[in-house]
Order: structure tokens, then sequence, then C-alpha cells
């Protein structure tokens, strides 16, 4: 049997890195993941776990090495927050090009300017198009268990893509909650060893990321697409045998809550989903049948999965904690891949978006009940008013 | 939404913060044995901390589930424990405490002595002084524990189990027994419990 710890984010995600036994780790300090970073390093300097553990000149150095160690067939860590993620981001697209598994940690934190720590999930959104897979993790427990499954299916040889293991910068990282720490022989049973497929060998020469002629660009950019949308099946495969090695069931991609008889919902991914319980637990005891759609993986984005659970009810609210200026419908990054997966469905919701949780702004309960009042609005007149609402500054 | 009862903790940057963080993380972990619903974290702002400069540590208890748990300050603590006693002089650690408060110092003068810097006591119940220094003369200055990392020196060693009993006496908002169960040094605990000074207002 396992045991039970009392675990920040930072410290399941370490837990679960040292039991997925890796190789490489690579790091260069920002906050707020870079806690990970010092219990790894204590992890390393008392022969806990024996991996190689560089640090860096810079975010942009950090991800080469990691590049280079996953190339080589080493299983691979790494992790930054805000501007630490896009100081690297030119290394992104060359790492899931080269069809290297890296996991990298995003703990979010607002971009600049001005300089805040708070959780913002604009720097990992930015990254979106990398060809890494990306999702968000609610707690500690959930931290935890997304890295032992975003290896697994990183590196399952139908995919073998990178990963953004991301979850909320001090809401997830720094606030502790109970973590169930599974034995190694089910962490082993989960998770094989890395067997890279073609790995760089002074035995077996062989080149990775050539330049080429355009015309080999498309092939290569369509394998790349086939590959996260291979990552589908593996990821149900990997939640299924999840739940039957360490008894906690997800749903591989939305999860929800209180949905049977929901007229309204809210769609959100990461931190927040805790006080949104809540305040459904509230509203519905004031009569206004509301319920959750959380999404646990934004890529590869489960297109058909969201169509069949949207299209079942009358007004969709997408909590925003992300901002792109000037997307379509002006709000955030989210709603826009929404609208999206739905128009192909002749039975659609009315969907408005809700930007919250800014500079790492907590989104109350009080804010969940504005959300609710503007869907039940929606969804009784049948249209809605605006796209897009700024929870703080409307009536 | 059940209340939950509020804790902070301050302390000079650095030299105290592992003991800071000790107290919170003891009330908290003795509370969570009594089947209560908990949250300890450091203050996300005071963070990264410099020498000296204030900081502060958190505990939330609660009969039931904590239902917004991303705030990232206790704005209306019930009990307030100064590691480092002197900010009683220059903070008002006070702020936002609403009545039948407890405030409890790292000190060896009296609480009438301190009583004197407190230029506003209403919101005081109880103002209580415990000589942690004396009772266990260890001040762990770590940083394995900062930053959401892992702490790697033991949790209630030193004088944050002195005060986190001191604490448990005041406030009672943990038992002695539990807190015990859940400190590195329940000997230290047990004194802060037995030898703090209480004056009642």
């Amino acid at each position: 049997m396992g045991t039970k710890k009392f675990l920040t984010g930072l410290g399941a995600t370490a837990t679960a890195v040292k039991m997925a036994d890796v190789d490489v780790i690579t790091s260069f300090p920002i906050r707020p993941y870079t806690g990970v970073m010092m219990i790894l390093s204590q992890m390393v300097a008392n022969g806990e776990l024996d991996a190689e553990f560089i640090h860096a000149d810079g975010e942009h150095a950090q991800l080469s090495i990691s590049h280079g160690a996953s190339a080589a067939g080493a299983r691979t860590f790494t992790g930054s927050s805000g501007v630490g993620v896009t100081y690297a981001f030119e290394t992104y697209s060359p790492i899931s090009g080269g069809r290297c598994p890296v996991q990298m940690l995003i703990a979010d934190r607002t971009l600049d300017p001005p300089g805040d720590f708070g959780s913002e999930h604009t720097d990992a959104l930015g990254c979106r198009d990398q060809g890494w897979i990306m999702g968000w993790a609610e707690t500690p427990q959930e931290v935890f268990d997304n890295t032992l499954i975003y290896y697994r299916v990183g590196e399952d040889p139908r995919v073998r893509l990178p990963q953004f293991n991301c979850h909320d910068g001090y809401f997830v990282s720094h606030i502790p909650g109970d973590v169930e720490i599974p034995e190694q022989s089910q962490v082993d049973e989960f998770l094989p060893p890395y067997r890279p497929v073609d790995p760089l060998d002074p035995q077996n020469p062989l080149g990775h990321g050539p330049q080429i002629f355009p015309d080999q660009g498309p092939a290569l950019e369509a394998m790349r697409h086939n590959a996260m949308m291979a990552a589908m099946p593996v990821i149900e495969e990997a939640i299924d045998d999840f739940g039957r090695i360490f008894g906690r069931k997800y749903a591989p991609f939305v999860e929800e809550f209180m949905t049977d008889d929901a007229e309204l919902v809210f769609f959100i991914n990461g931190a927040h989903a805790h006080t949104a319980r809540y305040a459904i637990k509230h509203l519905r005891e004031r009569g206004i049948k509301v319920g959750l759609v959380k999404i646990r993986f934004i890529r590869p984005w489960p297109t058909d999965v969201l169509q069949e659970s949207l299209s079942r009810f009358k007004a969709v609210g997408v909590v925003e904690t992300n901002s792109s200026f000037g997307i379509a419908r002006g709000g955030g990054i989210l709603a826009p891949e929404v609208c999206g997966s739905l128009y192909d469905v002749p039975q659609r919701p009315l969907i408005a978006s809700f930007m919250g949780g800014l500079g790492g702004e907590p989104i109350t309960l009080k804010e969940f009940d504005f959300i609710a009042e503007k869907l039940k609005k929606i969804a009784e007149s049948g249209k809605i008013e605006k796209p897009v609402y700024w929870l703080g500054f409307e009536e | 939404m059940g209340k939950v009862q509020e804790i902070t903790v301050w302390a000079s940057g650095v030299v105290q913060d592992k003991e800071a963080r000790d107290v919170a993380q003891c009330l908290a972990a003795a509370a969570a044995k009594e089947g209560k619903f908990i949250q300890a974290f450091d203050n996300y702002v005071d963070l990264p901390d410099r020498v000296n400069v204030p900081v502060r540590k958190y505990a939330r208890i609660s009969d039931s589930e904590i239902e917004e748990k991303y705030l990232y300050e206790n704005h209306n603590p019930e009990i307030v424990i100064l590691v480092e006693p002197t900010l009683v002089k220059g903070v008002d650690v006070l702020q936002g405490m609403k009545g039948d408060g407890c405030l409890i110092l790292n000190t060896g003068r009296s609480p009438e002595e301190i009583l004197k810097f407190i230029p506003d006591k209403t919101p005081l119940k109880k103002i209580a002084c415990v000589d942690a220094m004396k009772i266990c003369p260890k001040a762990v200055i770590d940083f394995s524990g900062s930053e959401g990392a892992v702490e790697a020196a033991g949790v209630g060693v030193g004088i944050g189990a002195v005060l986190a009993g001191a604490a448990a006496k005041v406030s009672g908002c943990v038992t002695i027994d539990s807190l015990m169960s859940e400190v590195g040094n329940p000997e230290a605990a047990k004194r802060g419990f037995d030898e703090v000074t209480i004056k009642e207002l």
C-alpha cells in the first residue's frame, strides 16, 4: 500500500519525477516553479535519485539541453514559469519536431509587464501550437498523477511527443494538499522504461532535425499532426490503466460535475474548478441548474468529446484565465476553440466567455454566481448580449 | 460555507522563516489529526524573503471543507503569533482581527509590558508571552521548505514547537495531545503549553 503525504503541487511533481526514475533534469530558477528543482537537486545530492542534474544559464539553454538529452534516449524533466516559458519559445518546435518526449512542468505565472507572481495561463497557452501535449491539473494529487500519465503518453511509440504538464502557480504549486504516493512497483507497472525509437548514438550514427527542402515540409508537419491525433486513444488507454493500477479513475479529457440535469455549465481548466464546484452546490440550492465541465487536455483538443458533452446544455460559460488581445470574439484563447468545436453540431449551446483570475487574482464564489446569472439570462432569452464579460468590471 | 479559523504567524525573513512555517504547519497538522479541514502555506507575496524583512505564514482550520482556498492572505486572523516580538512595535499585526482574538509573542517580557506597544487593544481577548528560546534554545535556519518545496530538516523541532504549544493553550484551536503527535519535539510543545503567561483582556 502507498502512503499519504501533505504536499504542494511542486512536492507532488518532484515525487512523481523521482518515481518515474528520470535520467536528466535541467533547471533554471524562476518563481513559482523553482521549488520543484530545489527538491529534485536535494534528491540527487542525497543519492535518492540517480539522475544528471544540469543547471543551465537560462531557459533557452535549459530546454536545449533537455532536447539533446531526450534525443540521446534519456527520460528528461524540466520546467519553468511565466517569462521563463516564453524565453525558451524557439526550442519547443524543434523538440516536438524531433519527436523527443521531454516533460516540462509549467507552474503558471503572469507574463510581464508588470512583474507579477500570480497565476495566469497565457504563458503556457501561448505555446499551444508547438506540438506539445498540454493539460492542467487542479490539485497536487492530479499533478502527481498527470506527471506519470504524461510520460507514459508522450513516450508511447505511437505518439513520441513532448508534454507541457501545467498547473496554476501558487494555487496549486505552493498550497499543499493530500497526495497519495503509490508503491514504486505500481509506478513501474504503469510506466515502463523509456525505449527511444531512434536515439542519437555514436555506435549507430543518424541525424535529427536536418535542414530540408520546402517540398519535404508538408509530410513532416503531417506526421507531427498525426502523432498528436494518435495521442487521443493512447491517453484513453493510459487513463484506463492508471485507474486499474492506482485506483483513481479520471475522465480522460473532460471531467463533468453535476451535469446530469444541468442547463448551464462553467467550462474551465485548472485550479479554479475547485471554487466552481462549491459555487455550483450553492447555486443549486437556489434552484439554478448549473454544472461544471473541466477540460483536462488542451492539446490534443478533444473536439469529439466536447461536441457530445457541450451540446447537451443551453448555455456554456467559458472561464478564461488567459488573454489573447484581438482574438476572435475578443476574449481569451479557449472560447474560440470551444466555438470551433461546436460549429458542426446542429444542436449548439450559446457560448459566452468570462475573463477572470487574470494576474493571479482568485476567482471568488461571488464571481461564479455572476457567471451563472449571465448564463441564466442567456439561456432564457435564447441569445447572447455580448460574447465576452470581464469579471469585476461589469454590472 | 463554514467558518474558517485563521492563524497568522509573523517572523523575520530568512532567519526565522522555517520556525514560523513550522508553527503554522504543526497547528494545521494537529487540526487535521482531529478531523478538521486545513490549509497551511507561506504568504506568496512576501517571498522570496530577504533577511529580517517581515514575513507571514498562515494556517486555516475549518469544520467543513474550505471552499475558497486560493486566498493570498488571512484577512481576519483570530490568532496571531509573533516569532519576532519586536514586530509588535512597527507593524499592525492585529489588522483584520475582528474581536475575541489572541496574540502570542515569543518574548521573556510580560503581557503587560507588551500591551504598551499596542495602540488599539479592542480586537484582543487574550495576550500571551512565552520565552521560546529559553525553553528550547534551538532556532533552525533552513530553506528546504520554502517556495513550496519539501521540508528536509524536520518539522517542529525548535522554537516553533514551543510557540505552537503556547497557541494551543491560549486559543484552544487544537488539543495539546494532537499537537504533540505532530511535532518533532513534543516536550518543547508541552512546555510551551504549560509555561505560557496569559493575560485576559
